[in-house]
């Protein structure tokens, strides 16, 4: 039996010990990732005697679900902007997908956190981002540079097609892509067939080349279906975005292409019927023969040169008349995020400047697949040598003239899944295009409505 | 110890001494579920979007927010998929655990190998059993489609594509992988049960499937009432595959509600709807719980 003294003692300990993981708790969900860490760690190895610059630190946020080693490629850079720039200390944090970047930057400044100071988000998050608040104009930084109009328009205007709005300037490209239609060069030569250049000549040739059971004329991935739906509605004539208040579903033009998705299957068997959920097969099944042509993002380019054992075409998707190519932009930019210290906000532009530079621009295209984002990228003697010797990397930056905006305005969350509803709902016959594309617009009109 | 100790000395404890130590519990219930729970219900009265700085700012419209979902044919068909989802993996999961647990409740060499496998899907996180489970539902040459092929059956092959099999295919995930994880519970149960039982009643001359059927499930009663409302929270708040393989789609058809709610509040930003859907969701699992409750109750008597 315990004696009252005791009692109190281990009575103590017990309170001590919760008391303990209380605070555990407590500290853990009050401390949103950043704040510690962007103070300024390193503030003692200043020499303060000189004039040096002091030093900052910037958390950079970068997705890393995407077609290439990001961490790697990117941890080498930053070592080389530390060593130009010794007072800045980079910490990049590679998280998940693109919606998990800003799922966290979101519930970051919600919660009353300090988000980091740059990070790559979807270009065509663009508004969502400036509309909630979380972006800074990057206009100042351009105007402080010696050339900073030279600077921006060296970037390929389709990729800048999503930084400005309100007249300013919000992001920076920084990994970038088109969609592509992928063709087995070999087949084609065997069976006579030319690069195909409409609608009627893409679908004959996918016709051509299916062997049933065996092989399928062209695969056209479906399960999160707007984004390589475009080109078919460009390549139609009508874009389904107009403004940031404005898309465009129900034009006969936009269920034209919605009714050829679904003739490629149904009319020319040569593609696999209703919602193709082969985003991450479909280059795969290229590359070992079980189907002609793909249509897939540019990303996918080294993966499937690596793994194909054939001659691999790549080309802008054809259009309905004769001649005419479509596409569209996509992969994401650098934002600067609010709540930054000026210092803090000059060391991230200088990241940006240095990252997007002609040298590392082509470097980041060599060894990921992204289309370098700067025009002078393709003078530079290693882009030169790679695009001799894997002529398709060039091709893909060639198809930027026929590209056309990806799919990004007011509440896009929303519209997005609107359209992805009703889009999906005809590839499946559960509703026809007509019909479909009538009630898409109808919703879309409703959740835009406000925001005009 | 204190009910060895002298009543004189159990009078001292000071009175606050037992609010004393519930109070980090307390506390944490209350700053980290009722506080929410709260706010969303305040919030659900609200008109809220976070991606507009017009409507940043918090709007009272009452029940605007609840006739919005009520009337919403999107949400009706989210709801229906969730009862379809929860009455379809919650009795495949708790019977397989069952016949898992009788499978392995036996002293057999090698036997520790077969309780492995059927524990393994417990151990893989959801994101990497969604992903292999991805490529078991592949058109043309994917392992189920195989499979049926095997069987003699040339049918429906786009599972995930596919309106009418998308929410069947990330049911037979859940299910697969809860099956094992209650397993445990059940063969923790059959291992406690008392083996004179079951020797008088062999003696009796009971046949296997009455000894099964008429004593072992019954004295299982309480294991299967913790497995089942474990498994039914478990439906509701494991979405993590349909994220992987489906994103709630062809257009909607495997949407369930946490989905939904992480759409309207991550994707949408409407703070005002998605704080009424947790409300929803908030009422649907209290009532489940307290039928639970009820249950237990009556039975325990």
């Amino acid at each position: 039996m315990m004696s009252l003294k005791q009692r109190v003692f281990s009575l103590a300990v017990l309170l001590l010990v919760l008391g303990l993981a209380l605070a555990a708790c407590g500290s853990k969900a009050t401390s949103t990732p950043a704040p510690a860490a962007t103070q300024a760690p390193a503030a003692t190895e200043a020499p303060a005697a000189t004039a040096a610059p002091k030093p900052v630190t910037i958390e950079v946020y970068y997705p890393v679900a995407v077609d290439a080693p990001i961490a790697k490629i990117l941890n080498g850079y930053i070592a080389d902007f530390e060593k130009a720039n010794p007072n800045i200390t980079v910490k990049p944090v590679f998280s998940g997908g693109y919606g998990d970047v800003k799922t966290t930057i979101q519930t970051t400044i919600e919660g009353g956190g300090k988000p980091p100071v740059l990070a790559v988000m979807l270009a065509a998050d663009l508004y969502d981002l400036v509309n909630a608040g979380y972006v800074v104009p990057l206009d100042d930084f351009i105007k402080a540079m010696p050339n900073g109009s030279a600077y921006i328009n060296d970037f390929f205007p389709a990729f800048m097609a999503n930084s400005r709005y309100d007249g300013k300037i919000w992001s920076i490209p920084f990994q970038r892509s088109v969609v592509a239609l992928y063709y087995n060069a070999d087949l084609f030569q065997q069976e006579g067939i030319q690069p195909p250049n409409s609608w009627q000549a893409l679908a004959e040739a996918a016709q051509k080349l299916t062997i049933p059971n065996k092989r399928w004329g062209i695969e056209w991935p479906s399960g999160w279906p707007y984004w390589l739906f475009q080109p078919l509605a460009i390549g139609s004539g009508q874009n389904i975005v107009k403004s940031p208040t404005e898309v465009v579903f129900n034009d006969p033009k936009v269920i034209a292409a919605v009714q050829y998705y679904i003739d490629l299957s149904h009319k020319y068997q040569a593609m696999p019927e209703g919602v193709q959920k082969n985003w991450g097969n479909a280059p795969a099944d290229f590359a070992k023969g079980a189907a002609a042509m793909i249509v897939h993002s540019s990303g996918s380019l080294s993966g499937i040169l690596s793994q194909a054992k054939f001659k691999v075409g790549v080309m802008a998707v054809p259009g309905k008349a004769p001649g005419t190519y479509a596409t569209v932009t996509g992969g994401g930019n650098f934002y600067m995020l609010k709540g930054a210290t000026p210092e803090q906000q000059q060391a991230a532009w200088k990241f940006i400047e240095f990252i997007t530079q002609p040298k590392y621009a082509a470097d980041f295209s060599i060894q990921t697949g992204y289309i370098a984002t700067r025009k002078s990228a393709y003078d530079t003697d290693a882009m030169k040598a790679y695009i001799a010797k894997v002529p398709q990397a060039g091709q893909l930056k060639d198809m930027l003239q026929y590209a056309g905006a990806e799919l990004s305005c007011m509440n896009l969350g929303k519209v997005r899944n609107i359209f992805h509803k009703y889009l999906q709902a005809a590839y499946n016959g559960q509703m026809t295009p007509e019909e479909a594309m009538q009630k898409a617009q109808q919703e879309a009109d409703k959740a835009l409505e406000m925001f005009k | 110890m204190s009910a060895a100790a002298p009543p004189l000395s159990h009078r001292k404890a000071p009175k606050w001494l037992p609010y004393l130590l519930v109070s980090p519990t307390l506390v944490i219930v209350l700053v980290f579920t009722a506080w929410p729970t709260v706010q969303a219900v305040y919030m659900s009265f609200f008109r809220q979007y976070l991606n507009f700085a017009k409507f940043r700012t918090p709007t009272f419209i009452g029940l605007h927010n609840y006739r919005e979902l009520f009337t919403s044919p999107d949400f009706l068909q989210v709801l229906k998929n969730t009862a379809i989802y929860v009455a379809g993996t919650v009795p495949a999961s708790i019977v397989l655990a069952f016949l898992f647990a009788l499978l392995v409740n036996r002293a057999v060499k090698g036997i520790g190998l077969a309780r492995l496998g059927f524990f393994y899907p417990t151990i893989l996180p959801m994101v990497s059993a969604a992903t292999i489970w991805m490529f078991f539902f592949t058109p043309d040459y994917g392992l189920f489609n195989s499979l049926l092929e095997t069987l003699g059956y040339h049918g429906p092959e786009n599972w995930l594509g596919n309106p009418h099999l998308a929410l069947l295919a990330v049911m037979i995930v859940a299910i697969w992988k809860n099956a094992g994880y209650l397993m445990i519970f059940y063969l923790a149960g059959l291992q406690n049960l008392p083996e004179d039982v079951f020797e008088a009643a062999s003696l009796d001359g009971a046949s296997w499937w009455t000894q099964l059927w008429k004593i072992a499930f019954p004295l299982l009663r309480r294991t299967t009432l913790f497995v089942s409302t474990i498994a039914i929270i478990d439906a509701f708040q494991v979405v993590d595959h349909i994220f992987v393989m489906t994103q709630g789609g062809p257009s909607g058809a495997s949407t369930v509600l946490l989905y939904y709610l992480w759409q309207v509040r991550f994707e949408d930003q409407n703070v005002g709807l998605a704080s009424a859907l947790t409300v929803v969701l908030i009422v649907i699992m209290l009532a489940i719980t307290i039928t639970n409750f009820v249950l237990s109750e009556r039975e325990g008597a």
